[in-house]
């Protein structure tokens, strides 16, 4: 039982299981595979800037300009396409815009030295600006259809999309496992400096954690547009806390070092299932806020009082022994004592 | 190692002010016009007193996002009291009385648990928000009775108008030439530089700021300090939603949503590290209204306003820039005097 409560990312999956079968006590429509998987549909955005996110997080850094990002691609994805370039070449375009935004942080962050809650905070401004200062304000509505034929397209009843999200994140995960530079990310969230003395590139490892970050909005902005098949101005926005609770709800500590790809994968999900489940409840789409805000205070609050137990039953078990082993070299004192006298 | 008050940053600040009123003036004289320097204010002084609130829980090294959903829960819940028949003073009086519980709840989750402040502040972002835009349907759901179509839940999309003229005064009246909100701001940075400066308990933010851990040995009451630090903080965001509730003679659950980066880079920008310790309630004052004039002059100078976002971060990022390359060329400057000095003490010696 402890075991599973001090895995972050095995407790919200218990407790996204636990929802979901409380709710089809109430409505079995629930564990129709249909709902799951639009369930898991819906999360793909949420969950591909959260993965990227993720890099950052695990680096001790923050990244909020993650959905301006995604908005940015979105807009050069649009307007790539608009341009008659065929698809592959489109995405590569999105792909490098994120990148390139990402990198722009990494620049601020590593190289200057400004907090990355205040450069992404100020980048957050500035794309979103850009954003609309690229397209006059106005959405981007004529692209070619044919781009929605990824998230239309089903194989075995599920959309492409889903299985094409689900392969990367899975290349992603066996990656970071296999490769020994990965293990980088979990050693300068840590401890930047004790990394930097085993030689790690500390600047390095940041600066791809942010590039990573954009380049993963980048791919959200593909799979968001292919979804809904146009650009609007909102895109991405507010996603970036949205991302930022994801990660953190599957057990992403800000204070770097800790999670996993599954962490941000299944915060998504988790979050993305709160919105539904609330539907299924007959519950006003405007608690949902109010009730992922609670879960994730409940989550990080739960988590505290569980570390804290664990350390106190080891300080508590520590003391113990100290006193023992006190208590053996008093012994042995006055047992080296009294020979002493004798002789 | 002030030597004199014009190598300070609030005094800079000053004088940036004064410099981009008088660019603006030039470029369109009616920009200077007294009366309405002084009413343009209306438009952005929220974000100052959200900052304020921000600048003392900053100093501690903390951080809370939530104010802007406060400023939100705190409008609803005004004109929620309204409709349903409470008299406006006391309206008024719950409403700030939710900003300052907000607040202390924020302090106490955060004083009482490890977890990184901007986790717990973005939880309760989301649970103010939630519970802002909720609130009506659950009074429908508890049965209130209202008159009008559609029940509360109607507000919800279009915000409840019709409040009195005594409390829209807070947000469109004026003091001879001086509008109200700008007056409570002034009045709200005063108190905090107050605070912050001449008691015991602003010495207290300074210190657990600079080491909690060395505070807590020192005997500064640490978890008492925060929670009342938060609490003003919330309290701080539910007056900037009042005043901007009665600007817009309207309550909305939404109001202020918006606000986020340009109350944070009021803080930064007026010389507070994120990191803690460090920090002026004058200087976040100065710098929101070097923002707010500058927004105002951009958008009289016909510039679209999807560009102000944009100079807004530009500024954040380059004036954090601006301090660090001040503080490394301090270093170098610090460092080579040393070692001058140094070197004759060792030429004088041989």
């Amino acid at each position: 039982m402890m075991k599973i409560l001090k895995s972050r990312e095995l407790l919200v999956l218990v407790l996204l299981v636990g929802m979901i079968l409380a709710v089809a006590t109430q409505n079995k429509a629930v564990l129709y595979p249909i709902t799951l998987i639009n369930i898991v549909n819906s999360s793909l955005f949420l969950m591909l800037i959260a993965v990227g996110q993720m890099f950052v997080v695990q680096t001790r850094g923050i990244d909020v300009s993650v959905g301006a990002i995604a908005g940015l691609s979105a807009v050069i994805f649009g307007f790539a396409l608009n341009a008659g370039m065929p698809l592959p070449l489109a995405m590569i375009c999105a792909l490098i815009t994120g990148a390139l935004a990402g990198a722009v942080n990494a620049v601020g962050v590593v190289f200057i030295g400004i907090p990355p809650i205040i450069m992404t905070l100020g980048t957050l401004g500035a794309y979103r600006g850009f954003m609309r200062v690229l397209t006059g304000g106005s959405w981007i509505e004529s692209i070619p259809q044919n781009i929605k034929s990824f998230a239309v397209t089903r194989y075995m009843n599920i959309p492409l999309m889903v299985w094409a999200v689900a392969v990367l994140v899975i290349v992603v995960a066996v990656l970071l496992w296999r490769i020994r530079a990965a293990r980088n990310f979990y050693a300068v969230g840590d401890n930047a400096d004790g990394a930097y003395l085993l030689g790690i590139n500390v600047k390095a490892t940041r600066f791809a954690a942010f590039t990573l970050s954009g380049l993963f909005a980048g791919a959200a902005a593909i799979v968001f547009v292919g979804q809904i098949g146009f650009v609007p101005m909102q895109t991405g926005n507010g996603q970036e806390l949205k991302a930022i609770a994801a990660v953190v709800l599957g057990g992403v500590s800000l204070m770097g070092g800790t999670g996993s790809v599954w962490s941000a994968v299944i915060g998504a999900l988790f979050l993305t299932a709160v919105d539904s489940m609330m539907i299924f409840l007959h519950v006003p789409g405007s608690w949902n806020n109010a009730v992922a805000g609670a879960v994730l205070l409940g989550v990080v609050v739960f988590d505290y009082l569980i570390r804290r137990t664990v350390r106190n039953r080891q300080l508590a078990a520590r003391a113990a022994e100290m006193r023992r082993a006190e208590a053996d070299q008093d012994r042995g004192a006055t047992s080296t004592t009294t020979r002493e006298m004798a002789s | 190692m002030k030597s004199s008050v014009f190598k300070s940053w609030e005094f800079m600040l000053a004088a940036v002010l004064v410099v981009e009123l008088i660019v603006l003036g030039l470029i369109n004289p009616a920009f200077l016009n007294i009366e309405n320097l002084l009413f343009s204010t209306s438009d952005f002084v929220h974000v100052i007193i959200a900052a304020v609130g921000l600048t003392l829980v900053i100093m501690t090294g903390g951080m809370d996002i939530s104010g802007v959903s406060v400023m939100g829960l705190a409008s609803i819940v005004l004109g929620l009291a309204f409709v349903a028949g409470v008299p406006i003073g006391a309206c008024v009086v719950l409403a700030l009385a939710v900003g300052l519980g907000a607040g202390a709840f924020n302090g106490t989750v955060i004083a009482k648990t490890d977890v990184n402040p901007l986790v717990i502040t973005l939880a309760m972002l989301f649970l103010y928000a939630g519970v802002a835009s909720g609130l009506p349907t659950l009074l429908d759901m508890m049965g209130f009775a209202v008159a009008g179509a559609g029940g509360f839940e109607a507000y919800q999309y279009e915000g409840i108008s019709g409040l009195p003229k005594s409390f829209t005064w807070i947000g469109t009246g004026a003091v001879g030439w001086v509008p109200v909100p700008l007056i409570i701001t002034v009045v709200i940075a005063a108190g905090a530089t107050y605070l912050m400066h001449r008691t015991r308990f602003g010495r207290f933010l300074k210190l657990i700021g600079v080491s909690a851990e060395v505070a807590r040995f020192t005997g500064v009451p640490v978890t008492r300090t925060l929670v009342t630090v938060y609490a003003l903080n919330g309290f701080a965001a539910a007056v900037a939603g009042l005043v901007l509730t009665a600007y817009f003679t309207s309550a909305r659950s939404d109001l202020g949503a918006e606000a986020l980066l340009n109350i944070i880079t009021a803080v930064v920008l007026g010389g507070s590290s994120i990191y803690g310790g460090q920090g002026s309630v004058l200087g976040t004052f100065l710098a929101g209204l070097v923002l707010g004039f500058l927004r105002q002059g951009l958008l009289a100078l016909g510039i679209s306003s999807d560009v102000v976002p944009v100079i807004v971060g530009a500024l954040l990022i380059g004036s954090v820039a601006l301090k660090i390359g001040m503080g490394v060329l301090g270093t170098r400057r610090a460092n080579r005097r040393a070692y001058e000095t140094e070197r004759a003490a060792v030429g004088g010696n041989g």
